[in-house]
């Protein structure tokens, strides 16, 4: 059973990798763009367990430190993602108002991804990546802020009925 | 029952992390597997990288289009200025090669008789429906042009110029109804007078009834006293067909010009010509017919086997 699950949260999470790789990261997008794997990622988690959403963070993290648009050290990703995914799962899980509430799961969404992006570029200056300027790093944030606000609602109808189908639940948002 | 879950969910949280610590470190001090991991990713990628930029290469030019529309629309604008312009020359260029082409033929031409010419451009043809055909050319007294100077192109006479000012002349065309010159047949020296048509063809009048005609003979300018209305010895046409009316008191035929009335771009006005007659010198070569190339064909039989000693 937990083969299964997992067998097709990979195989989902592998498909949307290629998605991006293949087509959104080859547009571009004003201020910095989005990423729907770590949208995905982000909405996955708050539908999850914390330990399932630990597990798919680190899932989502090794594939984003895969890509070859990453500059970071391999880990780097998946070490936020851990944090963040467990971190949303821990404060969703059992909270209806938050996870029936498609709104408000936008919103926790949106902001986990800022705070995600915020760390990813701390830690990366503390592990001695190039860091950008202030305010084009700010303009980053904002920007893919933004942009996730955009695509979360988009992306929510799928990743629910996608996660139902690998867990079998009855989610109703 | 809760805290052991509690716990078993700690405990993988701190296993992950621990990973993830452990891959930053593997990284960080250069471990080659990792670097092979990502060659791994970006090789099984690149085909579906392929696909995506040949699916998404339209859109990407749409918004590029869209994105710097006012740029685009200027940039056209400035293409399309740049293209005319280019146009414009290019004709430009086409009508100058023209030019030079017609007025290295009227050099050749003057240069073999010595005419001292002053060329010109023709800056406006005639309106036929005054019922003469004549040519204004951009060279007038200023120039030394005179009334009755001959006007010549490079394939031969073109006409007589008629009015003078001081920077344009108006030529009276050969084809003019008007227009009459003494001719001569190149060759048996026969004369006789050229009258226009109002075409590009003209009626030869023989003087000598005795003489004889045949179709492709060249006409020559005979030439007047001093020179003038028209020099000697410039070619003026071919005789195109003869009538040998019954009872006609002299042969008359038709002639056709050696100048392309249509298409005068630069002609010459012979303002000095040699004291010399340059008699046949500038009569065209008569076109020589292309031969058509025989072929003759050699059999030899080859020898033949006989049927007995194929069989044996």
């Amino acid at each position: 059973m937990l083969l299964r699950r997992f067998g097709i949260t990979g195989t989902i999470f592998s498909f949307f990798f290629m998605v991006q790789e293949a087509l959104v990261n080859q547009l571009s997008f004003p201020a910095g763009g989005f990423s729907i794997l770590l949208i995905l990622t982000l909405l996955w988690a708050a539908l999850s367990t914390p330990e399932v959403a630990a597990v798919v963070g680190f899932g989502g993290g090794i594939l984003l430190d895969l890509s070859p648009s990453t500059s970071g050290p391999l880990g780097h990703w998946t070490l936020i993602l851990v944090f963040m995914s467990y971190a949303i799962a821990f404060f969703s899980y059992g909270d209806e108002n938050m996870r029936g509430n498609p709104l408000s799961l936008i919103l926790m969404i949106t902001l986990a991804q800022v705070i995600v992006l915020f760390s990813y570029v701390v830690t990366g200056f503390l592990l001695g990546n190039v860091a950008t300027s202030f305010s084009q790093t700010l303009i980053t944030l904002l920007g893919s802020g933004i942009w996730t606000l955009v695509i979360t609602p988009l992306m929510l109808p799928v990743v629910v009925w996608l996660h139902d189908l690998a867990f079998d639940s009855r989610m109703r948002i | 029952m809760r805290n052991g879950g509690e716990n078993r969910g700690r405990l993988l949280l701190v296993i992950l992390i621990v990973s993830s610590l452990f891959l930053i470190t593997l990284d960080l001090r250069g471990v080659n597997v990792l670097d092979g991991l990502r060659n791994g990713t970006q090789t099984a990628l690149s085909p579906f990288q392929r696909a995506g930029n040949v699916v998404l290469t339209p859109v990407k030019n749409f918004v590029n289009d869209i994105t710097h529309l006012g740029r685009t629309r200027n940039q056209i604008e400035d293409l399309r200025k740049q293209n005319q312009k280019l146009r414009e020359q290019l004709i430009l260029r086409k009508n100058q090669d023209g030019e030079i082409e017609q007025l290295k033929s009227i050099l050749d031409l003057a240069g073999t008789a010595r005419f001292k010419i002053v060329s010109a451009k023709v800056i406006s043809q005639g309106s036929s429906l005054a019922f003469t055909r004549t040519i204004t050319i951009d060279s007038g007294s200023g120039n030394g042009i005179k009334k009755n100077m001959t006007v010549i192109s490079g394939e031969g006479l073109v006409g007589v110029v008629k009015e003078v000012f001081t920077n344009s002349s108006i030529v009276m065309l050969a084809t003019d109804p008007a227009f009459k010159v003494g001719v001569r047949i190149a060759g048996s020296q026969q004369i006789g007078i050229l009258a226009g048509l109002g075409s590009s063809s003209a009626n030869l009048q023989l003087l000598d009834n005795q003489t004889t005609i045949k179709v492709g003979d060249v006409l020559l300018a005979r030439g007047s006293a001093n020179a003038q209305p028209f020099v000697p010895g410039v070619p003026v046409g071919r005789v195109s067909s003869v009538s040998n009316a019954a009872g006609a008191v002299t042969q008359s035929a038709t002639v056709k010009y050696f100048a392309n009335f249509g298409a005068l771009g630069v002609v010459s006005v012979v303002v000095k010509a040699p004291k010399a007659d340059p008699r046949d010198a500038l009569a065209p070569v008569a076109p020589v017919p292309t031969p058509i190339p025989t072929v003759t064909v050699f059999v030899t039989p080859s020898p033949s086997t006989s049927p007995s000693a194929s069989s044996n």
